[in-house]
C-alpha cells in the first residue's frame, strides 16, 4: 500500500513535469499550426542554463530557475520571430526549421559542456517521510514549483485577454485576425511562452533526473505522444494525458520493471488512437 | 466613411470581383445582393484584408487601408461578422463577444459586454456556454454581438440571414436597427433581398464580380427580388 502511495506520488510529479512540456507544445500546434521539434532542445538548454548559473557562477537555484526560464523564453521568442516567421506558411518548412534548431542547440551544448553529463545536483536533500511512504524534499519542491506554473498557465490561457486571444487563434486564425488579435505579436509571444516554461521545466527536472545533451530526444517523444494523446491543439486534453502518462510510467516502471514502463505506455496510446483518432479531447477537424 | 475604387479579387485565374467602385456614407446601410458566387464575401474580406486585392483602393475614415493587415484594419474601427458565423466553438459565449474587444481595456469592455447584454439578454443566460453548442440563429447573434463589442465605426456583414429561421431573421434584424441607431455604419450583402432590403438605405446588386445596378432600396427592390430568384 505504502509503496502504491509513494508511487502514485512520483507519477503525479511526472506528470506536472509533463504537463509544462506538453502545454507548451500543444500551444505552439494549436496556434501557430507548427510540430514544434525543437522543444526538447530548449528543456536540455534551460537545464544546462540553470546549472552554469547555479553551479558555475555559484547564483542561488531559484536564481538559475529563473534565468532559464527567461533565457529560454526569449530564445524562443528570437526564433519564431526571425526564422520560423518567414516559412510559417509552408508545413514542411516549419520541420524542417524546427529540427534544424533542435540539431544546432544540441551541437552548442555539446561543444560548450562537452558530451559527459555534468554533476548538477538539487540543492535540497533529505526525504519526507509518513509511515512508509518516502518522498524526497528535492520531488516535492519540484513538484510544487511545477503545480504554480501550471495554475499560472492556465490562469494566463483563460484568465486574460491574451489567452483569449491565443484560444480564438488556435480556433480560427483567419477571423481573429480580422477582428484584430495581432498574430505578429501573439505568434513570437505564445511560441516564447511555451519554451520558457520548457526551460524552466529542464531547470528543475534535470537535477533530480538526468542533464545531459541528448536528454531533449526523450522529452520530445514524451511532449509528442503526450499532445496526440489528450488531441492536438487541447489544453485540457494535454494536461489530463500528462497525468495520465506520468502515471502509467511510474506504476509500470515499479510493478512491470523499468523497459515495460514505455511499452505499456506506447500500447495504450496506440489503442486510444484507434479508437479516438483526434485523441481523448481532441477537435475532430482541424483547420488546414 | 468607406470608399472603394476600382476593386479587383482573384483568386489563381478565377476573377471574383472585377472592378467594383462603391462609397458607404457616414451612418448609412449598404446592402450587396447578389446570387451564389457573384463576389458579394470576396469585396467584404478584401475590406477587412482577409484576400489580397489585385488592384484597386480602399480608404476607410480617410485614409487608405489596402496595404494594412486585416488585425490593423479591425482595430482602425472595422467591426466583420464572417459568412457561416464562424464563431469561436469551444470557448464561451462571453468570450467569444468579447474576442471582439481587443482594443478596449477591462472596465470599457465590461461596459460593451453590459450594453450589448441589455440588448440581447440572451447573451447573459448562455453567457457561460460554449458557442458551438448554440443554434445558427444563436450563433449569428453571437457573431454580431462579437464584431459590435469593440466600438467600431463600421460593420462588415456577411450574410447575417444565411440559412436562418424566420425568428432569427427578425431577431437579427432588430440587432442591426439597433446598431443603425447608434450611428454606426453598415455594409452587408445578402442573397436574401426581401428582410435585406427592410433594413438598408441603399443597395448594390452583383452579378459576377461586377455591380450590375445601383441605387436607394426603392430603386432597386424590384430588380434585387429578380436577382434573389436567378
Ligand atoms: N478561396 C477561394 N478560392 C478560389 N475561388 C474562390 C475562393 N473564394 C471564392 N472563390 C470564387 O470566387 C467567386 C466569388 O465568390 P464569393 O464567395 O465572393 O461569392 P459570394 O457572392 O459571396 O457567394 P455566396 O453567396 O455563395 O457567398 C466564385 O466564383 C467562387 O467560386
Ligand atoms: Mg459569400
Amino acid at each position: 500500500m505504502e509503496s502504491f502511495i509513494a508511487t502514485g506520488l512520483i507519477g503525479i510529479s511526472l506528470g506536472t513535469q509533463y504537463t509544462l512540456l506538453a502545454l507548451g507544445f500543444t500551444l505552439i500546434f494549436g496556434i501557430l499550426g507548427v510540430v514544434n521539434f525543437a522543444h526538447g532542445g530548449f528543456y536540455v538548454m534551460g537545464g544546462y542554463v540553470a546549472y552554469y548559473c547555479n553551479v558555475i557562477l555559484g547564483l542561488p537555484y531559484p536564481v538559475a530557475v529563473l534565468m532559464a526560464m527567461l533565457s529560454m523564453a526569449a530564445l524562443g521568442w528570437l526564433f519564431e520571430a526571425f526564422i520560423l516567421e518567414r516559412v510559417i506558411e509552408d508545413h514542411q518548412a516549419t520541420l524542417m526549421v524546427t529540427m534544424g534548431f533542435y540539431l544546432v542547440m544540441a551541437t552548442a551544448i555539446l561543444m560548450i559542456f562537452g558530451a559527459e553529463s555534468p554533476q548538477f545536483p538539487f540543492p535540497v536533500t533529505g526525504v519526507w517521510r509518513l509511515g512508509g511512504i518516502y518522498f524526497p524534499y528535492a520531488n516535492m519542491i519540484v513538484l510544487g514549483a511545477c503545480l504554480a506554473a501550471i495554475v499560472f498557465v492556465y490562469w494566463l490561457v483563460y484568465r486574460t485577454n491574451i489567452g483569449r486571444g491565443m484560444r480564438a487563434m488556435s480556433e480560427d486564425l483567419p477571423v481573429a485576425s480580422a477582428l484584430g488579435m495581432r498574430t505578429k505579436a501573439l505568434f513570437p509571444f505564445a511560441f516564447a511562452l511555451a519554451t520558457g516554461l520548457a526551460g524552466g521545466t529542464g531547470a528543475l527536472v534535470t537535477p533530480i533526473l538526468a542533464l545531459a545533451p541528448h536528454v531533449g530526444d526523450s522529452v520530445l517523444a514524451f511532449s509528442f505522444l503526450t499532445v496526440i494523446l489528450g488531441g492536438l491543439g487541447s489544453v485540457t486534453g494535454a494536461t489530463c494525458a500528462a497525468f495520465i502518462v506520468g502515471l502509467i510510467e511510474a506504476y509500470a516502471a515499479v510493478y512491470l520493471g523499468g523497459s515495460k514502463g514505455a511499452l505499456t505506455l506506447f500500447a495504450l496510446v496506440l489503442i486510444i488512437l484507434v479508437v479516438r483518432p483526434q485523441g481523448l479531447l481532441g477537435r475532430e477537424v482541424r483547420r488546414s | 466613411m468607406l470608399r472603394i475604387d476600382d476593386l479587383h479579387v482573384s483568386y489563381g485565374g478565377t476573377r471574383a470581383v472585377a472592378g467594383v467602385s462603391l462609397n458607404v456614407d457616414q451612418g448609412q446601410t449598404v446592402l450587396l445582393i447578389g446570387a451564389n458566387g457573384a463576389g458579394k464575401s470576396s469585396l467584404i474580406n478584401a475590406v477587412i484584408g482577409l484576400v489580397k486585392m489585385r488592384h484597386g483602393k480602399i480608404i476607410f475614415d480617410g485614409r487608405d487601408i489596402g496595404n494594412l493587415s486585416s488585425d490593423a484594419r479591425a482595430r482602425l474601427g472595422i467591426g466583420y461578422s464572417p459568412e457561416g458565423r464562424r464563431v469561436f466553438a469551444s470557448m464561451s459565449v462571453k468570450d467569444n463577444v468579447l474576442a471582439g474587444a481587443v482594443t478596449l481595456n477591462g472596465r470599457q469592455q465590461a461596459q460593451s459586454w453590459d450594453r450589448l447584454v441589455a440588448s440581447f439578454p440572451f447573451l447573459a443566460e448562455r453567457q457561460a456556454q460554449a458557442a458551438g453548442e448554440l443554434s445558427g440563429g444563436q450563433q449569428q447573434l453571437v457573431a454580431i454581438a462579437r464584431a459590435m463589442s469593440g466600438g467600431p465605426k463600421l460593420l462588415l456583414l456577411d450574410e447575417p440571414f444565411l440559412g436562418l429561421a424566420p425568428v432569427w431573421i427578425q431577431q437579427i434584424s432588430i440587432a442591426v436597427r439597433q446598431m443603425q441607431n447608434d450611428g454606426i455604419t453598415v455594409l452587408m450583402t445578402e442573397q436574401m433581398a426581401r428582410p435585406a432590403l427592410k433594413l438598408a438605405h441603399s443597395g448594390h446588386i452583383m452579378r459576377s464580380g461586377l455591380i450590375r445596378r445601383s441605387g436607394s432600396v426603392h430603386e432597386i427592390k424590384g430588380a434585387a427580388l429578380a436577382e434573389e430568384y436567378l
